[in-house]
């Protein structure tokens, strides 16, 4: 407390006393030679840095940074937002644009332009979060000091406007001796958990509290809001995401990388309600090989991803493969494995998909029937399309039927059997742990910084020489149920131990 | 069980009804006896110790609505538990699940409130919005569904609701002191909360009858016609002239309103951080990604940093009581759209969801 005139504010307070804590300390109670002489110098020195130091630990401000991130979260959340990596490709973000303008019609490129079709990288966006975490590091660095003064070397005695004035104050008749009434006095505050210092100047002065490092918990709530914000960007800057990889069933695949991995799908699985028809369950048999060696075995579904060191995989989509035999003119089998169809046509939405035989200048496509009623590709049918690897021009385009080998462009194919591919989310996020560490540091912090506010309380003990005097008892803070309440039954025990017998 | 649930879920919403007939006897009455007493009119009228009015209507019609609504939150906790057993898992699966489950939390935050704060007056306004939560579970399906795979995740699933219930009774509560609050500042502020509630309802109810663009017209148009008409009435019947630190009209003091605002926030802001948290871990075990800007998860994010807003402007000098209290208006409107997200998402961003 002894430091709180400095700058004129609280001990680690951003704001002024006056609205944060009205009765706090009224202007009596602060020395005015010391808050003049700080606040000429501070308004001399002023400068540049003094200024935007202001800024970033001005509540104020940090109540607009907060309430432009809310505006900008609802424009996020109104507007419809670009789809992740479309942004990046140029092409592919036209085709967007021309997706969404008949929607948006004129507006469509100023929207654009403003980058409210992809709020969360826009410049307003990071340019707020960048804010934020400046502002809420200087806030706590200018806040820390005060709050550790306040807790370890209060200030213990006060002026008398202070008990003239406080929000919750009192004063008790006592008679006796002031060294037992002292006693008594401490007794009763540490009965109602207070730690109670004194200090003695003719008078007995007491300062008296409870959780006084509770305010750091909303310190450390607020920089866990720094720490999840670091997570983020760990995340962003080393964490590595695959969205659509897909393996046929029976087939390996190398996993995205993953130096050395490579995932095999036993068989994917998914499953029904037979009462409603809704899916009930998405199951990829899966093992994962390090360098040759297996290293792990699971079922992985919706809610039970594959976890290994740091790569994680995740169930995430399906659809249907072929297994596919191709064979040379010498008879070498040149293919033999499990083709994800994991893409659609443009113009009739079949599954479509590809692989490329080794030592050939061939690439294939293919393509899945629609079902009964198509009669380009029929059932139990696949569609051959053959293309010139070197130049993509197209050679051959041929529906086989499952089983029977057939000779394209020079080569035997085999439609072996329906199979099914699962498509799985790969991730490796460094930064998720700390996402973890600082969510449960601000709930954690900001639940004790309220659960336990810091309740101080000063007294004075004056015992005239006849033996009669007062215990002045005063606390400060805002008006508030609770407060009233703890002060009223505090000063009930306080009158019942230390007013005189005939006082009372 | 599921039928069980059924009776269970009718009852508490006829005993709310009940119960909230006899608090608009208590307020009337309350209200009547305010005036008495400002009249200096002693007719047949005690005076309490704290020179509050004690007359026994009042007081009676109060009682038995508090244990009208006791009785709802005990019908609606059986219907919680009758469900759990019928579902195999916490009944918060669907809209249905979670609007009753709504109701409840808004019935659980009022009790604990009226308990602590002694302001029965709150349920004037409580109750409405807990009975309206039932009243839309009731028209929507409500059959039991076995789960997507994606909500196969009992515990998060189970913990993740739940503690978003009771983030959104404490700002129900919070939501009803402001308007209390505001009610009695000046004849704007009064304006402005009343104007902006009914608004409010009508964009809900709008969105809900999938007519969103209408119910924003009518929502920007009724909010402006009753903002204007309590204006004019005010100007005209001289209710301008309350004192904004007494308590007027029968309801609490300000300052205790202010303060009822407060303590609820700060339970539903740490309940509502917990619920984003358990949120985005679910989607990491889920999807493998623990945000995707998926618009509700974006606009509970936005419902609180308006808290967090909140929190901030209470401790600044010019920012607290009635600025404070439409921060806690609109926090509510933003928990609200947050809650029928599906509907008002739903139409202009199609997520494509993974999976
Ligand atoms: C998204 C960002 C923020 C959130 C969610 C947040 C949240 C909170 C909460 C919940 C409280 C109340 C804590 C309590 O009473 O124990 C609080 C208080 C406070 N905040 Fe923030 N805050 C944020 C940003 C900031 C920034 C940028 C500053 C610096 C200007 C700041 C300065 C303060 C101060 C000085 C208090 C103290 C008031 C008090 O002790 O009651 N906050 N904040």
């Amino acid at each position: 407390m002894t430091n709180q005139t400095r700058t004129g504010r609280l001990p680690g307070l951003a704001i002024d006393p006056a609205a944060f804590e009205p009765a706090d300390f009224e202007p009596a109670a602060i020395e005015p030679a010391v808050a003049e002489e700080l606040g000429a110098t501070r308004s001399a020195s002023r400068g540049i840095f003094e200024a935007v130091w202001d800024l970033l630990t001005s509540m104020r401000f940090s109540l607009v940074v907060t309430l432009g991130m809310a505006v900008l979260g609802v424009l996020g959340a109104l507007i419809i937002q670009v789809p992740a990596g479309v942004e990046a490709d140029a092409s592919a973000k036209l085709d967007w644009l021309a997706g969404v303008r008949p929607r948006f019609g004129g507006w469509t490129d100023i929207l654009d332009s403003l980058q409210l079709f992809n709020v969360f990288n826009s410049i307003w966006f990071r340019g707020l979060t960048a804010f934020l975490t400046i502002s809420l590091i200087a806030c706590m660095v200018q806040r820390a000091p005060g709050l550790w003064r306040t807790a370890t070397k209060p200030r213990i005695t006060v002026g008398d406007g202070f008990f003239a004035h406080a929000r919750e104050r009192d004063s008790i008749v006592v008679r006796g001796d002031a060294a037992d009434l002292a006693t008594r006095t401490t007794a009763v505050l540490r009965r109602h958990h207070y730690r109670v210092v004194s200090e003695d100047d003719g008078a007995i002065n007491f300062y008296a509290d409870r959780f006084r490092w509770a305010p750091f918990g909303s310190l450390i709530g607020h920089l866990a809001i720094v720490v999840i914000l670091a997570g983020v960007m760990v995340g962003a800057l080393y964490g590595f995401r695959d969205n659509s990889f897909v393996i046929a069933e029976g087939s390996t695949a190398a996993v995205p990388s993953g130096d050395g991995l490579s995932l095999k799908l036993i068989s994917f699985e998914d499953s029904y309600y037979t009462t409603t028809g809704a899916p009930s369950d998405y199951a990829s048999e899966l093992i994962l090989f390090e360098n040759g060696r297996e290293v792990a075995r699971q079922t992985v579904r919706v809610n039970d991803p594959l976890r290994y060191g740091q790569l994680s995989f995740f169930q995430s989509f399906y659809g249907p493969a072929a297994r596919m035999t191709v064979t040379g003119t010498d008879g070498s089998v040149l293919f033999s494995d499990g083709v994800a169809l994991a893409w659609e046509t443009q113009d009739d939405g079949r599954s479509i998909g590809t692989f490329t035989l080794p030592g050939q200048d061939v690439t294939v496509w293919i393509l899945a029937t629609l079902g009964p009623g198509d009669t380009q590709v029929k059932p139990g049918q696949i569609l051959v399309e053959t293309y010139r690897a070197s130049t993509g021009e197209p050679i051959d385009q041929v529906s086989i039927d499952q089983g029977v080998a057939t000779t394209i462009s020079g080569l035997d194919f085999t439609f072996d059997r329906e199979l099914q591919f699962t498509g799985l989310s790969v991730a490796r996020d460094p930064g998720t742990i700390l996402v973890w560490i600082g969510s449960i540091l601000l709930i954690a912090g900001f639940t004790i910084g309220f659960s336990f506010p810091h309740r101080r309380l000063w007294a004075r003990l004056v015992v005239r020489p006849n033996g009669i005097g007062t215990l002045a008892v005063a606390t400060p803070g805002r008006a508030s149920h609770d407060v009233d309440r703890a002060f009223t039954n505090l000063v009930t025990d306080l009158r019942a131990a230390v007013a005189g017998p005939s006082a009372s | 069980m599921e039928k069980m649930s059924y009776y269970a879920f009718v009852s508490a919403m006829l005993v709310t009804a009940f119960a909230l007939v006899l608090y608009v006897a208590y307020a009337i009455s309350g209200l009547r006896a305010a005036r008495m007493q400002t009249a200096g009119n002693g007719l047949g009228m005690r005076t309490g110790t704290l020179g509050l009015v004690v007359e026994p209507r009042t007081a009676t019609f109060g009682r038995y609505g508090s244990i009208l609504g006791w009785l709802a939150f005990a019908f609606l906790s059986a219907w919680l538990v009758f469900r759990t057993i019928a579902t195999g898992h916490g009944p918060f699966a669907n809209m249905y699940e979670f609007s009753v489950a709504f109701a409840w939390g808004i019935l659980g935050a009022y009790y604990w409130f009226e308990r602590s704060y002694h302001q029965r007056i709150l349920g004037l306004l409580a109750l409405p919005i807990a009975l309206a939560m039932m009243l839309y579970a009731a028209t929507i399906p409500n059959q039991i569904d076995p789960l997507l795979p994606a909500l196969q995740n009992n515990l998060l699933l189970t913990v993740h609701v739940a503690v978003a219930i009771v983030a959104y009774g404490s700002f129900s509560i919070a939501f009803v002191a402001a308007l209390l609050f505001l009610f009695q500042q000046r004849p704007i502020e009064r304006a402005f909360g009343l104007g902006f509630t009914v608004s409010l309802l009508a964009l809900v109810v709008g969105a809900i009858l999938s007519a969103l663009l209408v119910g924003f017209v009518v929502a920007v148009i009724a909010g402006l016609v009753v903002g204007a008409i309590v204006y004019a009435l005010d100007g005209r019947r001289g209710l301008a002239t309350i004192d904004t630190s007494g308590g007027s009209w029968g309801l609490p003091r300000p300052a205790v309103l202010d303060e009822i605002g407060y303590k609820a926030v700060v339970v539903g802001f740490p309940f509502l951080a917990a619920t984003i948290v358990l949120g985005a871990l679910w989607a990491e075990v889920a999807w493998g990604r623990y945000w995707n800007w998926d618009p509700k998860e974006t606009a509970s994010l936005v419902t609180w940093l308006i808290y967090a807003t909140y929190l901030h402007a209470r401790v600044i000098r010019g920012w607290t009581g009635s600025r404070a209290a439409i921060l806690l208006q609109i926090g509510f409107g933003a928990t609200i759209l947050t809650y029928f997200g599906n509907y008002f998402f739903g139409g202009l961003h199609s997520y494509a969801g993974l999976g």
